[in-house]
């Protein structure tokens, strides 16, 4: 399987380590009203789709970067790669 | 005091001599003599403009400003300096003074050298890394270098021109790295002879 690396182009999977659900990358606010439900939420529930999904990638034999691949689960098929970065930084910015 | 001898990384009986080996045209050799440090940026500062520092992937072998001094991608906004024969001084404060403004770490004996040379152009150098990283060589040229997995071990790799790489492992892996670089160029050689 290959991930296709925003910076450095078709990488195989092997280099990666795998994390998870990118909705990770939406911690709460921990200092909001209702946080123990949310954080709840947060470290306990998971959607489980057959089909698209968006996951977290580490590129640990590499050059250390987090990225959220788009990836079918039943295909394998990958769709896309993004610096998780990138992806942090703009859902900061749409706040 | 007591006398403390320094010795290299793979070291040959003693430790004192740099490790050495050769199988058909392939030549691998230690290099104790590089000094490394890890550059990077603070969050928002720009690149340096002193220096043309190279872009993912790239691998530049020397700037115009440093004697030797050359640089390797590690990381968005991350680079890896190499000083060749400077293992002995005080690189990184030579690497602060270059680069100045950034984040300098001194990585000198944090890694082992391996520098690999064929003496038949590119054939035996590519057949020993196809064999060993999962590297595209199409596009791993002179002026390339990656940090990839090598039999589990985390390496970078240094396309120095056509006929000679580096690879760089960790320095507690050293000899891990050796036998495997080793196994697998003999084994090349051996497929060769009696092709």
């Amino acid at each position: 399987m290959l991930i296709p690396h925003p910076l450095l182009g078709p990488r195989d999977a092997v280099e990666f380590t795998y994390l998870g659900d990118a909705s990770l990358l939406a911690r709460p606010d921990g200092l909001a009203e209702g946080a123990d439900a949310a954080f709840h939420d947060y470290v306990y529930l998971r959607d489980n789709p057959a089909g698209v999904h968006r996951e977290l990638w580490y590129h640990e034999q590499g050059d250390r970067s987090w990225l959220v691949v788009t990836r079918n689960t039943v295909t394998h098929e990958i769709l896309g790669a993004e610096l998780a970065r990138d992806v942090a930084l703009a859902m900061r910015g749409a706040k | 005091m007591t006398d403390l001898i320094p010795i290299t990384a793979l070291g040959t009986p003693g430790g004192t001599q740099p490790q050495r080996a050769r199988f058909g045209a392939l030549h691998l050799a230690e290099d104790d003599s590089m000094g490394l440090a890890s550059f990077s940026l603070r969050r928002g500062q720009g690149a340096p403009q002193a220096v043309a520092l190279p872009g993912p992937g790239g691998f530049l072998g020397g700037f115009a400003q440093g004697q030797g001094i050359g640089a390797l991608w590690m990381a968005p906004d991350q680079w890896l300096i190499l000083g060749t024969g400077q293992a002995l001084g005080d690189f990184a404060a030579q690497v602060a003074v270059l680069l100045p403004g950034g984040c300098v770490t001194d990585q000198t004996d944090a890694w082992a050298g391996i520098e690999i040379t064929s003496d038949a152009g590119p054939g035996p150098i590519e057949a020993l890394m196809s064999k060993l990283v999962n590297i595209d060589l199409a596009g791993f040229g002179p002026g390339r270098a990656t940090r990839t997995g090598l039999e589990h071990m985390s390496v970078f790799v240094l396309r120095r021109s056509e006929s000679q790489i580096a690879v760089l492992g960790m320095r507690s892996a050293a000899a891990s790295l050796w036998h495997a670089l080793t196994t697998a160029a003999a084994r090349l050689d051996h497929a060769r002879g009696t092709a």
